[in-house]
């Protein structure tokens, strides 16, 4: 990629997310005369930049933006919310093509359409009309596909086509069968089809109020020809295959404070000097000089080196510092549209924008809080009217508070709906045959409300547009575990909840324990562990398929780790047996191990390439000898 | 006649069109469980009175479109 490319990318982004942010504040304090300036700055400096390249369709539309925001910011036309709504849908255009430049290099097929589209909603606003409603606005929109495909959890190496397809009401009179219709794409991999519940008394079977969202994999120009007849009720989106590993993809970028920088200069520079020390050693030890005296001045240096090479680590970890602000600063928007598709008015307030964690950390946290965020906005806060009905404001609060704990960053999403509800919990896992009723039963209310990160569970009763079925917090707490952080629920009934994200805020030196497990040593977190303990082997008794022994009058399983890991060599059951006991989902559970050797402090190396999604590993690390350590996830591993 | 009733329970058997829409949306009041095994196609019509009545659904579809696409979604409601 060019550097003037690369950037703009960088810039772009700021602007985008600057104006953006301004618009929404614009919201709050309608005709404020510095947001309006502010937005119009970032979006005139946006159009700038893009003129330097070939991007026609973004062009003209932020050329549009900026002709709307300059007749608000001179009074001669007055701020609307269909004026905001127009603006802030050309910034989050403008954020998906600098996604789709990052990731491809160009615009994507459909960027004429929708650019002409959008710039025609900002021409319409700026003429004083308010823009075409109906299907032509919504060609704009293309956020739902984005919402779909992770939803859906669609994954995929080829290019896919994703479908929404909502009948004409009068479908049915017209003798349509849109099921029919569906049933005729070629190559399904996802549906989704839904109707909003029945009105007993007014039901009109023969007003067709279905809405269908669908995938296919097979050629756009098949899925178009098996939806010509209802060409005009169906968006027909094709998908990159790219779009799946957007979280990887761009902003490995980084911009540092200079002081962060002269700092490591000056560690460098002694680093030299220690260096020279060294040569000094040599000269003396080779002028036969006493061993004790070569020793002492060894020691000297290997002191000071030691001093700077600490200092060098901290300084290059300081350096890969970012704050979380502008990853929670991306937010606020995504949450208004989430929170505008249901209905639902929802303030986000955001703490905390100052703390700072690796830039992994930070770029890896967005996807699971944004996925928190549309959670609490789809299943904790309730519909206007029911919260009215419970005594609460209608609009509903949610924050957002990152806080940094000793060597931790913790984030917190807390909302002020309707709460984990247990009873509903596992009334729901029933429902989905997750767990036997008696299973259920005997689980106490913390137990039960550790039932929402199974895979597959969702407390929906119905399927919204937002987060029904396929997104699972499961996928949150893989996520956050994949960064060496915890996922953890509270909240009361009724009053609200709150999903606290508890992440190293440096990825790179954990503390763990070595272990050896059918021969080979393994790194285990220490954070992964509760305790470890000692077991003789009379006191291990075997329970249906597996083993448990008695700790403080708890009954604990026990796992071996060679097992978990396929290795031969099970240790031998006579003799005390070494166990770590692991908290999982709450339990403790014990894993046995061949032995229980030193703890380290490392650095980490999450893996990559083939391995990335290995299972049950968190990563690798050298040892002083030489040696690859494998470090590894229990929790994940026994899960 | 492919919307039957027997009991608490309703069976759509075979191709279940447009008409059979409101016949179904009728008896839902009454029934607690609506069985597919036997239903080949339902029109959108059809579909539409399951989704927005939300009854159990009892037995998956022969056709393998329905069990794969639409018996899940139906199952799920409920």
């Amino acid at each position: 990629m060019d550097d003037l490319l690369k950037q703009f990318l960088v810039e772009g982004h700021e602007l985008v997310q600057q104006a953006s942010e301004d618009l929404l504040a614009l919201e709050r304090s309608p005709g404020d005369a510095d947001l309006i300036d502010s937005a119009f700055r970032s979006i005139h400096t946006l159009k700038g930049s893009v003129g330097l390249f070939d991007l026609g369709p973004m062009s003209e539309a932020l050329h549009a933006a900026e002709d709307l925001l300059g007749a608000l910011r001179d009074g001669s036309l007055q701020q609307t919310h269909p004026r905001i709504d127009a603006l802030l849908a050309s910034v989050s255009q403008s954020e998906r093509w600098l996604e789709a430049l990052e990731r491809v290099g160009e615009l994507p097929s459909d960027a004429v359409a929708v650019g002409a589209q959008l710039t025609r909603q900002l021409r319409a606003e700026l003429a004083g009309a308010t823009a075409q409603t109906g299907a032509a606005a919504s060609a704009v929109d293309t956020a739902w596909v984005a919402a779909f495909m992770a939803r859906q959890d669609v994954r995929t190496d080829s290019p896919v086509v994703a479908v929404r397809y909502r009948p004409d009401s009068q479908s049915y009179f017209n003798g349509d069968d849109p099921l029919a219709v569906v049933r005729g794409v070629p190559r399904l991999i996802a549906l989704e089809v839904e109707a909003p519940p029945a009105d007993p008394v007014n039901y009109d079977a023969f007003t067709c109020t279905l809405a269908f969202h669908l995938i296919s994999d097979a050629p756009v120009d098949a899925v178009r020809a098996a939806l010509r007849f209802v060409a005009d009720q169906a968006e027909i989106v094709p998908v990159e295959p790219a779009a799946a590993q957007r979280p990887n993809a761009g902003a490995r970028s980084l911009r540092v404070d200079a002081a962060r920088i002269d700092q490591l200069v000056d560690l460098v520079d002694e680093l030299v000097v220690a260096k020279n020390g060294l040569a000094l050693v040599t000269g003396v030890a080779q002028a036969g000089a006493e061993m004790a005296e070569v020793v002492a001045r060894l020691r000297e240096t290997q002191a000071s080196i030691d001093r700077i090479a600490g200092g060098l680590h901290r300084g290059v970890m300081a350096v890969r510092m970012t704050p979380l602000g502008p990853v929670m600063r991306r937010l606020p928007r995504l949450v208004r549209e989430a929170a505008a598709s249901l209905g639902k008015t929802v303030d986000l307030s955001i703490e905390g924008h100052e703390v700072e964690a690796d830039k992994a950390i930070a770029d890896g946290v967005f996807e699971p809080l944004l996925h928190i965020l549309r959670n609490a906005v789809d299943h904790g806060v309730e519909a206007s009217h029911a919260r009215v009905r419970a005594g609460k404001p209608a609009r509903a609060t949610v924050v957002l508070r990152a806080r940094q704990r000793a060597d931790r960053v913790v984030i917190e999403v807390s909302d002020d709906g309707r709460g984990f509800d247990p009873t509903a919990i596992r009334a729901a896992a029933a429902r989905k045959g997750l767990m036997s009723d008696e299973a259920l039963s005997g689980l106490d209310d913390a137990q039960a409300l550790e039932l929402i990160f199974l895979p597959g569970f969702s407390t929906a009763d119905g399927v919204s547009d937002l987060s029904g079925r396929g997104v699972g917090m499961d996928a949150v707490r893989a996520a956050v575990g994949r960064m060496g952080g915890q996922v953890s629920l509270s909240g009361a009934p009724g009053v609200g909840a709150t999903v606290a994200l508890s992440l190293p805020s440096t990825m790179v030196m954990s503390r763990i324990v070595l272990v050896r497990a059918g021969g080979e040593r393994f790194g285990v977190a220490i954070d992964d562990l509760i305790e470890t303990v000692q077991v003789a082997g009379d006191c291990i008794v075997p329970v249906r398929h597996g083993r448990a022994f008695v700790l403080r009058d708890r009954t604990i399983p026990l796992l071996d780790l060679a097992d978990l890991l396929g290795l031969a060599g099970g240790e031998d059951a006579e003799g005390h047996r070494k166990v770590l006991i692991v908290g999982s989902r709450g339990e403790p559970i014990g894993v046995a191990v061949g032995s229980i050797d030193e703890r380290l402090e490392v650095a980490l190396r999450p893996l990559s390439g083939l391995l990335a999604r290995a299972p049950g590993v968190l990563g690798t690390t050298m040892m002083g000898d030489g040696q690859v350590l494998m470090v590894l996830n229990l929790t994940e591993l026994i899960g | 006649m492919t919307v039957s009733k027997d009991g608490d329970r309703v069976a759509l058997v075979g191709d279940c069109h447009v008409e059979e829409a409101e016949t179904l949306f009728g008896v839902m009041a009454e029934v607690r469980e609506v069985d597919l095994t036997h239903c080949r196609h339902m029109h959108g019509a059809v579909l539409q009175v399951l989704l927005s009545c939300r009854p159990k659904i009892v037995g998956a579809p022969d056709d393998p479109f329905l069990a794969k696409w639409v018996n899940p979604t139906l199952a799920a409601l409920t």
